[in-house]
């Protein structure tokens, strides 16, 4: 008898210490997290022609290579109109070596997030919302929006001494851009309307890019990250400018094709093309003249991507001194996620923001003493980091065709996601559950009520609507009967694994949740290239991704509405094809959603203020027809969790983060330095 | 005995071909290529690749020809010595599987080592004390051993090591000698770094082994032989090793041949948590890219050792055995 107390009692004692211990625990945590989000912030590009250093300084082993010679002294290098950034704090000093983890070749946006200044012509400022001049001096738009003019820097260099003059973009335009080997389609972001633009030479410091239409948007699009956008996409044969000295070897009009031939198979490439694009490659070729403030030194296709100051670099502090500041930049191969958080955690890196995984953000906090790092969290200003897609232009069951076209069918199945519970699960109550519209500081978003539109957890309305539409009947489990009798109404939702969210299991936990509402969802998850392959032949019900980018929704359209049929996750691959074919081929998409279409259409050849009001329109309509079911979003689970050393310097509390923001690159890596 | 070998390698030949072939046509078998691959990828960062830049592509990779002429072509290269360039890495894969593979050997020779040091002794323990509690501590460390996987264990120790002992996180070099060029101190780092590798890969071996060794044992002890040596006056020590642990080496023997390329196959997962540079990470994301010819070489390598380890095996088995003779004798 008093064995059996005792023991009882044993065992009360340890659940309740141990449940004292995880409150402990998780108080802990729920403290700590909202102090990881601080004020955004971030450098600034003077552009005051007043405040424009006269004189400069450089890296002491610079200075070594001038005084021996071998570098010409760095007023030379930089040039009459330095790029100048006032950094974010303070002056920094010079010295030390970035370490910072990859996964692969494949992983060449790590390297141009963190280290390509960026070097697109304009960029946008630390809010992600004005594009400021970069690379181009400045912008001045002509006849009506019809041409711009670019104005270069003069003296600006490549990173190998040669001018960075008109000649580099007139030598991309005509020699890789036209041509069909290299660039077998032309980009939609150098056209408006569908009509090709061109770029022509006006003199040594000044390039017009000229359209057959108004095309206001070219600023943005030359901030964002896209095919305009600086050597990023050169080893796609796209960037708006490349290094004609350099590249002239490797092309076919310069060089005989005999010549040509007899390199390609030296170097072992298969063809011209091949060989031309890998050497115009920012991340693989070390050879490559390049205007960002590091260039590779060991390419990526090793286990060590290590890249270097660039010594002509024309980023220069309000003080004069020649960036970066920090001398190498050294990445290191780690072929498994795991093994990357795990290495961030025991502080072998200096700042890493790229694969870190928002799971894990309470081993990371635990460690930060012992790691000598503190951890930043970076919400995006996308509305989902997990969305739903209903694919409506799925043909094969017509019954499925019929729901998922029904606006009210979408909405009630939004309505049974309890949001709460999977941000607490998944993104640890760092998320903001609602709809897709973008963040409420995004210049886009249609106000603060189409965040809640349709995505709050009402159970009671949900079946209400569903019953009223003619899915009242349930068979003897509770879940509903299609309406043409053959049998209980089952949905499938396609996902992806090993992404940066867990989209199976949370869409598993949302197979729970719908139970509640009479539906069957049933999860399967596909392996990427099988997830492509089925959305092309539009064999997709729904799908889940998340949405980033889409809070610069003129750049990025791919999960506003269908717009590319390579997609993991589609709203429609037939209403892709009517898109691009001007009505064609395809199928025409519903009135609501050609209207959404035909606004953003037009948003690319109208002043901005009216570009703004449409990029609204276009989100209300999103948000009142629920084309995508927003689950959480705001979030830091894409690139979001950043761990910074201690004793590095100009680190902001805040960043924007984006894709089309390069983030990191927008807060101007050239400034960080070690204290 | 010279017509045995010779006999069997021929057969290995035809063997490691016909390897070749169906590594070829499995690789070949997931729905799209390496373009398809390639733009899942930019899709996923959000740039498009459309239509005619994919089927460029697919044209200058000789991805649109059909399989047997894309594999003649590789056979083609390779009886040149040359494997191909491999599409995702855009090296030669000669040079991206290059050093790993010396990695890879010495990986997973340092863990047969390691299990065998630590089964044979175990199981000679655990055999003769049958039933002690060593032999019950052994067994049941050795099928905790067996039962976890070892992925989990690899992350679990490497834990460890970080909040213990402050040891650097996977990987086979520190972060400064791991480009450097061969040199002692190179040597030495690499072989401090092997311990926990070696040890996660051979535990699950060296469960087996343990008892395989202590059921072979214990049949042979009881033999009359051992009665016979023992009533001779021979030290138990002597007894034990020179008759019955040479018999129960046996199966050891003729497992040579597919434990190493056990223990590399099986190393893929572990290599991939522990981070280490050996070809099994490399395997694993080749055939997730669908990169042909590197994902081939890799197989058709890994095929090879296979059946070299079985000839060898089989040769020192018969070496060491003298019941097993060929049949013509």
């Amino acid at each position: 008898m008093t064995t059996r107390w005792s023991r009882l009692m044993a065992v009360l004692v340890a659940v309740g210490m141990l449940s004292g211990v995880i409150a402990v625990g998780a108080l802990a945590q729920s403290e700590s997290k909202t102090s990881l989000i601080g004020k955004l912030e971030g450098p600034e590009v003077v552009t005051d022609a007043g405040k424009i250093p006269k004189a400069f300084k450089e890296a002491p082993q610079l200075a070594e290579l001038v005084k021996a010679g071998k570098l010409p002294p760095v007023a030379e290098r930089i040039g009459q109109d330095p790029l100048v950034i006032k950094p974010l704090h303070s002056i920094g000093k010079y010295g030390g070596t970035w370490r910072s983890g990859f996964t692969g070749p494949a992983d060449f946006w790590n390297g141009f997030r963190c280290c390509s200044g960026p070097d697109h012509l304009m960029f946008w400022d630390y809010t992600g919302d004005k594009a400021m001049p970069n690379i181009a001096k400045g912008l001045e738009m002509q006849d009506g929006g019809r041409a711009w003019l670019v104005h270069l820097r003069r003296g600006m260099k490549w990173s190998d001494g040669k001018p960075f003059t008109a000649d580099d973009f007139v030598f991309w335009f005509e020699d890789i851009y036209r041509n069909k080997d290299l660039v077998p389609t032309p980009s939609a972001q150098l056209a408006i309307n569908g009509k090709q633009g061109s770029i022509e030479k006006v003199d040594t410091h000044t390039v017009r890019f000229k359209f057959p239409e108004p095309y206001f948007m070219l600023p943005d699009v030359l901030a964002g990250a896209t095919d305009l956008a600086g050597q990023g996409f050169a080893y796609r044969g796209m960037g708006g400018f490349a290094p004609a000295h350099y590249l002239k070897q490797f092309h076919p009009k310069y060089v005989g094709q005999a010549e040509l031939d007899k390199k390609v198979k030296d170097a072992k490439f298969d063809s011209w093309v091949r060989m031309f694009l890998a050497k115009n490659d920012w991340a693989l070729n070390p050879d490559l003249p390049v205007v960002s403030p590091w260039k590779t030194a060991t390419p990526i296709n090793t286990p060590t991507w290590t890249l270097e100051r660039n010594p002509y670099s024309v980023f220069v502090d309000t003080a004069g001194n020649q960036l970066p500041y920090i001398d190498k930049v050294v990445l290191t191969l780690a072929e498994n996620l795991e093994v990357l958080n795990l290495r961030a955690i025991a502080g072998e890196y200096d700042y890493q923001q790229r694969h870190i995984d928002l799971g894990k953000l309470p081993v990371l906090i635990e460690n930060q003493q012992k790691g000598g790092y503190k951890v930043h969290l970076d919400p995006g200003d996308y509305g989902g980091d997990m969305i739903i897609k209903f694919n409506l232009s799925y043909d094969a069951d017509p019954e499925i065709a019929k729901w998922f076209n029904t606006a009210d069918f979408r909405r009630a199945l939004s309505l049974g996601i309890d949001r709460d519970q999977i941000n607490e699960t998944f993104w640890l109550g760092t998320g903001t559950p609602g709809s897709v519209v973008p963040a409420d500081t995004n210049k886009y978003n249609p106000g603060p009520q189409y965040r809640k539109m349709w995505s709050t957890l009402d159970l009671k309305k949900a079946n209400e609507i569903l019953d009223k539409i003619g899915l009242a009947k349930k068979d003897a489990q509770g879940y509903r009967l299609r309406a043409d009798g053959k049998g209980r109404l089952r949905i499938e939702i396609m996902t992806l694994g090993g992404q940066f969210v867990q989209y199976t299991q949370i869409s598993e936990m949302i197979r729970e949740q719908w139970k509640k509402i009479g539906i069957d969802l049933q999860v399967q998850e596909v392996e990427r290239s099988l997830a492509l392959k089925r959305t092309a032949a539009n064999e997709q019900q729904l799908g889940a991704w998340n949405n980033d980018g889409s809070e610069h929704l003129f750049t990025f359209p791919l999960h506003v509405f269908p717009f590319e049929l390579a997609a993991v996750a589609t709203s429609g691959p037939l209403y892709v094809k009517w898109f691009h074919s001007a009505g064609a081929q395809g199928k025409e998409p519903e009135p609501r959603m050609k209207e959404l279409m035909e606004k953003w259409k037009k948003a690319f050849g109208v002043p901005e203020k009216e570009r703004i009001q449409l990029g609204k329109d276009i989100w209300k309509i999103a948000a009142e027809e629920v084309y995508i079911i927003g689950v959480v979003g705001v979030g830091p689970a894409a690139n979001g969790v950043r761990i910074v050393k201690t004793n590095m310097g100009n680190i902001p509390a805040r960043q924007y983060n984006s894709p089309d923001g390069k983030t990191p690159a927008i807060s101007r890596p050239a400034t960080f330095y070690y204290k | 005995m010279l017509a045995y070998i010779g006999r069997r390698a021929l057969l290995a030949l035809f063997t490691v071909w016909a390897i070749s072939v169906l590594s070829f046509a499995i690789i070949q078998l997931p729905p799209g290529d390496y373009v398809t691959s390639y733009i899942a990828q930019m899709a996923s960062s959000g740039s498009v690749v459309t239509e005619e830049e994919a089927q460029n592509l697919r044209i200058q990779y000789g991805l649109g020809q059909p399989i047997y002429v894309q594999y003649l072509k590789w056979m083609n290269l390779i009886v040149r010595g040359n494997f191909g360039m491999s599409m995702e890495w855009r090296r030669p894969v000669a040079e991206v599987i290059g050093e790993r593979l010396w990695l890879t050997v010495v990986v997973s020779v340092a863990a047969l080592i390691l299990t065998w040091v630590l089964a044979l002794p175990i199981g000679i323990y655990s055999a003769v004390r049958q039933y002690s509690p060593g032999d019950y501590a052994a067994t049941f460390v050795g099928f905790i051993g067996l039962a976890v996987p070892n992925f989990l264990l690899a992350l679990v120790l490497l834990y460890l090591g970080f909040v213990l002992f402050n040891a650097h996180i996977g990987g086979l070099f520190s972060p400064e000698l791991q480009d450097a060029p061969w040199s002692t101190a190179r040597v030495v780092d690499l072989l401090k770094h092997l311990p926990v590798p070696a040890l996660i890969l051979g535990l699950a071996g060296t469960a087996q082994q343990v008892r395989i060794m202590r059921a072979n044992l214990l049949d042979e002890l009881r033999k009359p032989y051992v009665v016979t040596a023992r009533s001779k006056g021979l030290s138990e020590l002597r007894v034990l090793l020179k008759y019955p642990v040479r018999l129960a080496l046996n199966p050891f023997a003729s497992t040579i041949g597919y434990t190493l390329p056990y223990i590399v196959s099986g190393s893929i997962i572990v290599s991939l948590v522990l981070g280490l540079p050996t070809v099994g990470p490399l395997l694993l994301k080749a055939l997730i890219a669908q990169d042909m010819f590197l994902a081939g070489t890799i197989v058709l390598l890994l095929g090879l050792m296979t059946v070299i380890g079985t000839l060898i095996s089989d040769i020192v088995l018969v070496w060491i055995d003298p019941r097993i003779r060929l049949e013509e004798t």
